[in-house]
């Protein structure tokens, strides 16, 4: 379940959007045919300041700020990748995704297996992800379904500066198509040990966040705070014992970790962003009933969004689920 | 056999008024003096409300902002050509286009809050509500403008998009549409120099972005955004071939975006501050007092009144707009379905479980009435 990786020789605190930053650079430097395109990704250093200095760095030729036009992002990154370039294409925010679909579902996770195993897309699509940051409509959305419902491509998450650094760099050597969602609450928000230089985190595997034995909470992205806070005060105040996995990687995902731990406790609550029918909660939920129904100890839950549009930012409060959400959940589920 | 010629373009600006206030007589169209002290009015008062609306964000009584500063000619005028029936579909920098159609600004100010309370838009006008994923509204332009040519009463669509989104492929489909059936579709690229933080000339290597126009059959022409008369004869031209079946026009009107992107933005990170003082020379606004003065129709009295009439209506719409209560999180669940699924009547119900497991039973008591259809 673990990752184990090397000790490495230095470390600093960053927070992800610098990881990110990091994981680029390192990945830029290594390899010239990295290229990143996407809106304001160059002179401005991005909206989030995810790719600051490296326009500077590495010249305009390799950094693009491309037109306004996300279809033209992601058809282009397609065939610069099928030429043998390494793009990373940025899509400014979550809800400006859906113009690319077209380019993911026809043919970013396809054109493998079109060309009977002859051309490979090894292009990497970031996007940040999920609300709670006070943005306007369509910049806090939680798109990671659609993408994880399309065959061929891989759908990676981080929650901590250290994923986010050795994901980025896994995703950029990756054979396969992957698309990188950054959670935005955590941009600045999370931070952490991150090693200098190149590592990597294996994509496909789960994170444990903390071992327990009563009841798994299964989350991904910046719910994953939600998450801790929640088992904090269900092991203070009920005297249970929650154990916590990331799953970093939603496609694939990592089943031995996930009904390893739902085996063993028998009780799962699986909280997420996105509008609960439908959702990549749903698979997972319907993944655990098939494999270890004879182990459960109570029906799966989900914690999710309505099933409704993000409202504008006053009340996504209400709307996003948070601790005390993935608490009543998991109070109903451990006392079944 | 020799290369012939087949097709060329003809690309005309138009200019009429210069940063002087001078006229070129033979261009003026035929405008009413109401009508261009409408145009005063409304370009000064919401250039008042853009400086005040960024003090709100700035002291976080405000979301994040999008600033309308220099672009008031290219937002205010247009509508001052249509009637309420006609349909009009600004961009998110929209604030001068909806006020210029009647909207009270204590609504602008309630969306960029963050609250969905604030697309409201005055009954009986056509107004639709901005797309935020850029051009995603343009092909529904054509829509609405097709449903006004079918219906035969002669109303049009209006719609704006940025120099930005005319990159986007929305556009290419919607002029295709607006050309192939000869829609009553009027289609404003606000070209305000900057898409955040690239450059029109990085956009796109077009000549102009009017040209555009003549790939899809559809009438094209650039002007100066900043010269409210242009603007004003551009529209009424357009507007009026459109009513009487004469099919679509794409008007470039290049003006300049003065502020950030938005306040969430730094635009001294990737602009040239001398390229900001050289289009503070072309201001719509000032060249049009200039002109109004010299038609006696403007003096330092009247000047004076407007000020003080602008403050008293802003200081009104901020009250109005501070005043809201509080938004319900139930009304979240309104107006999703004409009839509201079994699923959402349960998850309404589960939001009003985790509102007293937060507060107790009176934190339902506390909040206001619910507003909208649900279930």
């Amino acid at each position: 379940m673990r990752v184990k990786t090397a000790a490495p020789a230095k470390t600093r605190t960053l927070n992800l959007v610098q990881a990110v930053n990091e994981a680029l650079d390192v990945a830029m430097d290594a390899d010239k045919r990295v290229m990143i395109l996407g809106e304001d990704v160059g002179r401005n250093g991005g909206v989030f300041r995810a790719t600051e200095g490296l326009w500077k760095k590495y010249g305009e030729e390799r950094v693009v700020d491309t037109p306004l036009a996300e279809i033209g992002i992601m058809g282009s990154a397609i065939g610069l990748a099928i030429t043998g370039y390494k793009p990373v294409a940025e899509i400014q925010f979550d809800g400006f995704m859906p113009s690319v679909f077209d380019q993911v579902v026809c043919h970013l996770g396809r054109i493998r297996s079109r060309s009977r195993g002859k051309m490979s897309v090894p292009l990497v699509l970031r996007a940040p992800h999920g609300g709670l940051i006070h943005a306007p409509e369509h910049h806090s959305e939680s798109p990671e379904a659609y993408f994880c419902h399309t065959p061929g491509i891989k759908v990676v998450i981080p929650s901590t500066p250290y994923d986010a650094k050795g994901l980025l760099l896994a995703a950029i050597e990756s054979p396969d198509p992957v698309v990188f969602f950054e959670p935005k609450l955590l941009y600045r928000s999370a931070k952490g040990e991150v090693p200098a230089g190149h590592y990597t985190v294996e994509i496909g595997k789960a994170r444990l966040v903390k071992e327990g034995k009563d009841l798994t909470i299964l989350t991904w992205g910046a719910m994953t705070v939600a998450c801790e806070k929640a088992a904090e005060r269900l092991e203070k105040e009920d005297g249970v014992s929650i154990e916590i996995l990331d799953l970093r990687t939603l496609a694939p995902l990592d089943l031995d970790a996930i009904l390893a731990s739902t085996g063993k406790t028998g009780r799962c609550v699986i909280a997420h962003e996105a509008p609960n029918s439908g959702s990549w909660a749903a698979e997972l939920s319907a993944l655990i009933a098939e494999r270890n129904l004879l182990r459960l100890h109570a029906p799966v839950a989900r914690v999710g969004g309505w099933d409704i549009r993000m409202p504008l930012f006053r009340l996504e409060q209400y709307y996003i689920p948070d601790a005390d959400r993935v608490l009543m959940a998991a109070r109903k589920t451990l006392n079944f | 056999m020799p290369l012939k010629t087949i097709a060329s373009l003809d690309v005309k600006r138009l200019e009429i008024l210069d940063v002087n206030g001078n006229v070129d007589k033979a261009l003026m169209p035929k405008v009413n003096d109401k009508t261009l002290l409408e145009m005063y009015r409304l370009m000064f008062q919401i250039r008042r409300f853009d400086e005040r609306a960024i003090l709100l964000q700035r002291s976080g009584r405000l979301g994040t902002y999008p600033m309308i500063t220099g672009q008031e000619a290219t937002q205010c005028v247009p509508p001052l050509a249509l009637k309420p029936s006609d349909w009009v579909v600004p961009t998110y920098r929209g604030g001068g286009v909806y006020f210029a159609r009647g909207m009270q600004m204590r609504y602008g100010l309630l969306y960029w809050a963050g609250d969905d309370r604030g697309t409201r838009f005055p009954d009986g006008s056509n107004d639709m509500i901005f797309s935020i994923p850029v051009g995603t509204h343009l092909t529904q332009v054509a829509g609405l403008a097709w449903g006004q040519k079918l219906k035969g009463k002669g109303a049009v669509a209006v719609t704006y998009c940025g120099d930005g989104t005319s990159s986007k492929g929305d556009l290419h489909e919607a002029l295709t549409f607006a050309g192939q059936f000869k829609l009553p579709a009027i289609y404003i690229i606000e070209n305000n120099g900057w898409a955040i933080s690239v450059p029109r000339k990085r956009q796109s290597a077009s000549q102009t972005l009017a040209q555009k126009a003549w790939g899809y059959g559809v009438e094209g022409i650039q002007v100066d955004g900043n010269d409210a008369l242009a603007v004003y004869k551009a529209t009424t031209d357009a507007v009026e071939r459109a009513r009487k079946g004469g099919g679509p026009t794409l008007i470039e009107c290049e003006t300049y975006r003065m502020s950030h992107h938005t306040t969430a933005d730094d635009a001294t990170r990737y602009r040239d501050s001398k390229e900001v003082e050289a289009w503070a020379k072309r201001d719509p606004i000032s060249r049009f007092k200039l002109f109004l003065t010299a038609r006696k129709l403007w003096d330092t009295k009247k000047e004076k009144a407007l000020e003080a009439e602008t403050k008293k209506w802003i200081d009104g719409e901020v009250k109005a707009y501070e005043e809201f209560p509080a938004p319900n999180p139930l009304d979240m669940f309104a107006n999703n379905y004409e009839t509201a699924p079994r699923a959402l009547i349960e998850q309404r119900a589960e939001l009003e479980e985790l509102l007293k497991f937060k507060g107790g039973a009176r934190v339902l008591m506390s909040l206001p009435p619910t507003e909208g259809r649900f279930p």
